[in-house]
């Protein structure tokens, strides 16, 4: 009893996908790359970061592609002009509230090279550095890096099922805390690490790895 | 994560319990510099917990042993060795008390942390270099009654299904496991299906995490499994959830469970479990009324006087109601190590060839004495209680214990220790010396599974490949290269370069594994029985089960008392687990920082029980059982139900298992661990009258 299969062409392609398929699922079924931040495949699509922009023929303004789901007949341009610009000012602005350009292994910093932003042009308010929350024997917090996504409360939520992490303030304030701002040891916390293995920019990372961190001194976009 | 921080990844499988998570190990100047979990891996689909992610820190430890040790004489001091002195002093010993007290006179023991093909190494060691039957693994302390009541009821010793049935079923029933702490990716998978609507129920003398998310919870007494499980037979069939059309087409013997019913009415069952009426029949009537549904249970089950039968017990209430061979509807234990279903499968075991042949049927075994050019005996060998039984009696000599801590895991440590104690000569291969290495003459250094490669079974029959991401330290070998040094220095070539080569051999020797290869898993593995042409089998018996004539069968076994019972001197019950940041004997955890997280073994008690012993919260508290008696800290919490203590075996001063008796299952022999009588007083008060040490 599978479900009808629907058609879309993704940048000019047909592709077929399964009923409730959302756009950026035809998007990767045609091989063609959508940039996302606030997106992982192990959770439900949130669509808050309005990276993942795509035209979809007849719409009035580009549309999240993590949250549209298909419908049949579409068609899909995922490199849509307005989307991109969207998606590299979205980027652009995540990057310069950062003190510090993210780590290049960082999906952040990944997905702005392949979009070509390179150093932010705002110069706008920044996140004051702060030593690393290394409490935990294994997970640490780089609140600076944050840029609340919220995949790793989602990852604790959705995955784990343990409810330790928090979105906390709002605005440029917004942040991420385990319990009630305790750090990882006191909250809940199961370490598992769900939230480290899906954080983009390594505000949670391993304690381990904070070492082999490679950032830049100054906020000069990532190398 | 993907991480480029690190010189390579290496797709592997996790070596701590039996979820078999698919992980990637990335590493750094010859280490692991981290762990993440494989998004595609089929049972954690991208997600692991702290043991599988964080605790690999041990494998580069300062106290791995990294080169053969060597004793002159029994107990006296260690001092390194050569492997070609190593293996040359195993070699004579073995075949000096082999000439004098003949094959029987050796046993070994395979390892449910090895992989199948280091175990199927292990197994053919012992039937064609040494000639003996005496070949068992650790799954004969915790699951060997799954194995032998699914056999009996269904055909196959393995779970009928896939952690992914509970993704699709209505409900299900949780028994005597505690998968948050001990299988936690399958726990987090659970608690997401009870988050989505799955009515779950717990049955478990404590309240464990899950219970929170479930909707009904059921304390019964410890050793009282049988009654609840007939008792919610007894209503399902009262209420009419039986569904006839199954039972007449699948199955035979329901009418002998049914004359048996009518005494587990519910209030008969609260009478012996102390589990309300009302629940009894609450709990039936959620399995019985969902569509599809799941049983699981884990050693909470299997490891009591009757634990084969009361897992016989479970698969009839799956039958009666038609609820297995469909997605959703699965019979899935939750197996305790990475390999305790491989380790089985591949014929560590005193009665049993790979893929549960019997060693007694002649046309099997003269197949597998075609291959190996040697001659099996026919009769069973020991399992691991009566090889230590028979090594007090003076009638076992020697031992090649593989990557197993008896010493600390099994139960009656005193006798343990007393039978390793008068072998002639006992050889351990493993990666830290541990408590039973203190007795040993000879010990080989081995590696861990990140250093290895070959294949787990994980709980589903799900065969996976585990690879090598980093070189064992030092002189260690791999376990498959060091099984072959002896086998070869015993006179039996195991004709094989690779673990892959002894898959192929495995493959030709069991039906099951017919078209099992390596390269055929894959990332993603294969649950066997897998055909010549590759095809796997995610769910069993969806038209017939693997029994004479296709039909499932019904046991119709009454409760019976367990072994142990509180009295008048011993008035608590003790059960004993594993928690979340440790790994049963810790070998390994703790030498992570996992320490930090938890640094030692508490008893759990409930506030009654603790006001009235005048015990506190973090006292150091004395335990005694019948046969032994321990100290450690206590931790005072409604977790548990009065009446009830419970505690883990994680850390070696605590020596848990010197509590622990030597009553044991029925069928296999696997350790009453869960229901011990103590008695528990704060540390310095006299007991009432000195206890018999055993």
């Amino acid at each position: 009893m599978s479900a009808p299969a629907l058609t879309v062409t993704v940048d000019g392609a047909a592709v077929e996908v399964p009923a409730g398929a959302t756009v950026l699922d035809a998007a990767r079924a045609a091989g063609r790359w959508v940039p996302t931040l606030c997106f992982d495949e192990r959770q439900a699509p949130f669509g808050a970061c309005r990276a993942c922009l795509v035209g979809v023929e007849g719409a009035p303004a580009p549309l999240p592609a993590c949250t549209t789901p298909c419908r049949d007949g579409m068609a899909i341009d995922t490199e849509d002009p307005a989307g991109r610009r969207v998606a590299n000012a979205v980027v652009e602005l995540v990057l310069s509230e950062l003190p510090q350009a993210p780590g290049p292994d960082t999906e952040l910093a990944r997905v702005a090279r392949r979009l070509g932003v390179g150093a932010p042009r705002w110069p706008g308010e920044q996140h004051a550095p702060e030593p690393a929350d290394a409490r935990h024997p294994y997970l640490a917090f780089q609140h600076e890096l944050c840029i609340s996504c919220g995949r790793c409360v989602r990852a604790c939520d959705e995955v784990q099922g343990t409810f330790a992490l928090t979105a906390t303030g709002r605005g440029f304030h917004a942040n991420v805390v385990a319990g009630l701002d305790e750090g990882f040891r006191a909250s809940a916390c199961v370490s598992c690490g769900a939230c480290a293995d899906t954080c983009p920019t390594d505000a949670i990372t391993e304690v381990s790895l904070l070492a082999l961190t490679a950032t830049g001194s100054t906020n000069g976009g990532p190398s | 994560m993907t991480d480029d921080r690190s010189a390579s990844t290496v797709t592997t499988t996790c070596g701590y319990c039996g979820v078999g998570c698919r992980l990637e190990a990335h590493t750094l100047d010859g280490g692991i510099a981290s762990i993440s979990p494989a998004l595609d891996g089929p049972a954690n689909e991208g997600h692991t917990c702290l043991k599988g992610r964080f605790a690999h820190r041990f494998a580069r430890h300062r106290e791995r042993l990294t080169t053969p040790l060597i004793r002159e004489e029994r107990r006296g001091p260690l001092r390194p060795a050569s492997w070609d002195e190593a293996i040359e002093r195993i070699a004579a010993e073995l075949t000096r008390i082999r000439s004098a007290h003949g094959h029987d006179a050796i046993a070994g023991l395979a390892s449910s942390r090895a992989t199948n093909e280091d175990c199927y190494a292990m197994q053919r060691l012992m039937r064609a270099a040494i000639g003996t039957n005496n070949i068992d693994n650790c799954s004969r302390v915790c699951h060997s009654p799954t194995s032998y009541a699914m056999r009996k009821a269904l055909g196959l010793s393995g779970a009928t299904g896939s952690f992914s049935d509970f993704d699709h079923a209505d409900a299900a029933i949780l028994i005597g496991a505690n998968p948050t702490d001990a299988h936690p990716v399958a726990g987090a998978r659970i608690k997401q299906a009870t988050l989505r609507g799955m009515r779950l129920v717990t049955i478990d003398p404590r309240r464990i995490e899950l219970s929170d998310y479930g909707v009904l919870h059921l304390a019964p007494r410890p050793g009282t499994n049988a009654a609840v499980m007939l008792g919610i037979a007894h209503v399902l069939e009262r209420d009419g959830f039986v569904d006839r059309d199954f039972v007449a087409a699948r199955t035979e013997g329901f009418d002998e469970l049914a004359a048996l019913l009518p005494a587990y009415a519910p209030e008969a069952v609260e009478a012996i479990s102390g589990v309300p009426a009302a629940d009894v029949e609450r709990a039936a009537r959620i399995y019985g009324e969902a569509q599809e549904a799941c049983v699981s249970w884990g050693l909470g089950v299997t490891e009591h006087k009757y634990g084969s039968e009361v897992v016989q017990l479970i698969c009839n209430v799956a039958l009666m109601t038609g609820k297995i061979g469909r997605r959703g509807s699965a019979l899935l234990p939750l197996r305790g190590q990475n390999n305790v279903q491989g380790s089985s499968d591949m014929g560590a075991l005193p009665d049993t060839f790979t893929g549960y042949q019997s060693v007694g049927d002649e046309q099997v075994a003269r197949r597998f004495e075609a291959v190996y050019g040697r001659p099996i005996p026919r009769e069973k060998g020991l399992t691991i209680p009566q090889m230590f039984d028979a090594a007090v009696a003076g009638e076992l000599k020697a031992m090649y214990i593989f990557g197993e801590d008896v010493a600390q895991t099994d139960p009656d440590t005193a006798h343990v220790v007393h039978a390793l104690e008068s072998l002639e000569f006992l050889v351990c291969q493993d990666i830290f010396e541990t408590e039973t290495t203190k007795y040993a003459d000879v010990i080989l250094p081995a590696s861990s599974f990140l250093e290895k490669s070959g294949t787990f079974t994980n709980a589903e029959r799900r065969i996976q490949l585990v690879a090598p991401a980093i070189e064992p330290p030092g002189d260690a070998k791999t376990d498959f290269e060091i099984i072959k040094l002896v086998s070869a220095a015993l006179g039996h070539e195991l004709p094989w370069e690779t673990p892959a080569d002894a898959m192929v051999e495995i493959a030709a020797l069991t039906p099951d594994f017919a078209g099992v290869t390596h390269a055929r898993l894959g990332r993603g593995g294969l649950q066997w029985p897998v055909a010549a042409d590759g095809a796997d089998a995610p769910i069993l018996y969806e038209q017939e089960f693997t029994r004479p004539g296709g039909k499932a069968h019904f046991a119709a076994l009454p409760y019976k008392v367990p072994g142990d019972a509180a009295d008048e001197e011993f008035p608590l019950i003790l059960v004993t687990g594993r928690r979340l940041q440790h790994y049963n004997a810790g070998t390994m955890t703790r030498r992570t920082g996992n320490v930090e997280l938890l640094d030692a073994d508490v008893l759990e008690i409930h506030p009654d029980d603790a006001a009235r012993l005048w015990i506190s919260e973090g006292d150091r508290i004395s335990v005694r059982s019948r046969v032994g008696r321990i100290e450690l800290p206590a931790h005072v919490t409604d977790r548990i139900e009065p009446g009830h203590v419970f505690t883990t075996f994680h850390f070696p001063e605590t020596r848990t298992n010197l509590l622990v008796g030597a009553s044991a299952d029925v069928n296999t022999s696997c350790p009453e661990y869960k229901v011990v009588a103590v008695d528990v007083r704060p540390l310095g008060e006299e007991p009432a009258r000195v206890p018999a040490l055993a």
